[in-house]
């Protein structure tokens, strides 16, 4: 039976397509809220005149934009390399 | 002489198949950035059809599927793939009738299985691809969505929780034209490749190529070009269905519905999945509402969705088997394949004229 299923369903595409996406879909998710939540805590920050903060918060702002792009381009660049 | 004028007939076609695959099913793409305002719909729309000619060009693992892993070429003839891809059209034309997001790719490989059962009996069909490589991704492939776009979100919340909503939204309108234009592209790279599938597999069936061969250039233009203009004059009614009617959704949830969305097609096409895109984006939107709150979904909405999934591919195969009927009855040539032709030309431009009597088409929120 499970040689018959093996057969049928390539389990390790089809596990390896969750993983991608999981990891892919989360993770986009993840990196551009950090992007947002930077961006606005940095204009925060500027406004209290909290300048180390707002670096930070900038940094982690542009990082998380870098990511997201990132990992856009690498997601198109991995699908047509098959 | 024959078997040359049903390989144009397919090829006109399977090309107008892909128009309608992009009137039906390409709006449901750009829904969630349209009806949380991230762009108006004409540039969605636009952007989205540059997107899908883009994407077609990116992968040819889906299309190799769709070859080679469904039916057996060996085994039928060009007006069987004919047969399959009126029974699609058919099936994808009722379906856009009644504003309902079904799934074309599902159509196309139900009209297909449909037609070749009818020809060549159940011999014809390749149980290991069609179950391994078409079914259990069909099932898996929505509820993956629903989870990565409501773990996503979830995610979300946590993170901009706290934070004025206003800059908050204005940063997820933008994220959105990000989230929505990969997805147009994810869209292309599987969907379009459907199509170059089925016009290899005539090729193949009418002996102008060898079994597993590539798919030639001309259809790669010709698919990309067909779907991107399907997607730039259609579908405004099943926008207002799935941006608006399932959930009313912020601009975090789009993107997070579109993001898991575009993760899944993305990741299947690199394996070869023919998926259902409609499937996949419903899924992300209905967890991306769900996570926040159960009752945000309109459960009703959703139900019908489901509901026209599940006929999807029996329906398809039923028209399938049925066209091929017809085509049979005026023998092999090119005769039964010309006849329903002009029978469907003449169904679609009524039903056209049907819908541009009921009125206008209906203008999604936020334009």
């Amino acid at each position: 039976m499970n040689v018959i299923r093996a057969t049928v369903v390539n389990t390790t595409d089809l596990l390896d397509t969750v993983l991608y996406a999981v990891v892919s879909g989360i993770g986009l998710a993840l990196v551009f809220s950090l992007a947002i939540w930077g961006a606005i805590r940095f204009a925060e920050f500027s406004r209290d005149q909290r300048h180390l903060a707002a670096g930070g918060a900038a940094a982690l702002s542009l990082l998380a934009l870098a990511a997201t792009l990132g990992a856009v381009v690498f997601g198109i660049i991995l699908m047509a390399q098959k | 002489m024959s078997s040359d004028i049903i390989l144009v007939l397919v090829v006109g076609t399977a090309l107008a198949f892909d128009f309608t695959n992009g009137f039906n099913d390409t709006a449901n793409v750009v829904a969630t950035t349209v009806s949380t305002g991230a762009a108006p719909p004409r540039v969605a729309i636009t952007m989205a059809a540059i997107l899908n000619f883009v994407g077609a060009f990116i992968s040819l693992a889906v299309a190799a599927t769709v070859a080679n892993d469904i039916v057996d070429s060996g085994a039928i003839t060009t007006t069987v793939v004919f047969a399959g891809l009126i029974g699609a059209i058919a099936w994808n034309l009722i379906t856009w009738y009644f504003g309902l997001p079904s799934s074309s790719s599902h159509a196309l490989i139900g009209g297909i299985v449909g037609s070749s059962v009818a020809a060549a009996g159940t011999s014809a069909v390749l149980t290991d691809g069609l179950v391994g490589k078409v079914l259990i991704p069909a099932v898996v492939a929505p509820i993956l969505a629903f989870i990565v776009a409501g773990a996503g979100i979830v995610i979300t919340y946590r993170v901009i929780g706290r934070l004025r909503p206003g800059p908050v939204t204005r940063g997820y309108r933008m994220g959105q034209v990000v989230s929505g234009g990969l997805l147009s592209l994810a869209h292309g790279t599987n969907d379009a490749q459907k199509t170059m599938g089925v016009i290899t597999l005539a090729l193949v069936a009418n002996g102008n190529l060898s079994e597993n061969a590539s798919v030639p250039s001309w259809v790669v233009v010709a698919a990309a070009t067909a779907i991107a203009a399907g997607t730039y004059f259609g579908g405004w009614r099943i926008i207002r269905t799935t941006g608006t009617r399932i959930i009313k959704m912020d601009a975090a949830q789009g993107f997070s519905a579109q993001g898991a969305a575009a993760a899944v097609i993305l990741s299947s096409t690199h394996f070869g999945f023919p998926l259902s895109t409609t499937h996949v984006i419903n899924g992300g939107v209905i967890g991306s509402g769900a996570a926040k709150r159960l009752s945000a979904v309109r459960w009703g909405v959703a139900g019908n969705i489901g509901m026209a999934w599940l006929l999807t591919l029996p329906a398809a195969a039923a028209f399938g088997a049925i066209t091929y009927g017809i085509t049979w009855i005026f023998g092999t040539g090119a005769a039964g394949p010309i006849v329903v032709s002009l029978i469907a030309i003449s169904l679609v431009v009524y039903a056209f004229v049907r819908r541009a009597r009921a009125g206008a088409p209906v203008p999604a929120a936020g334009s």
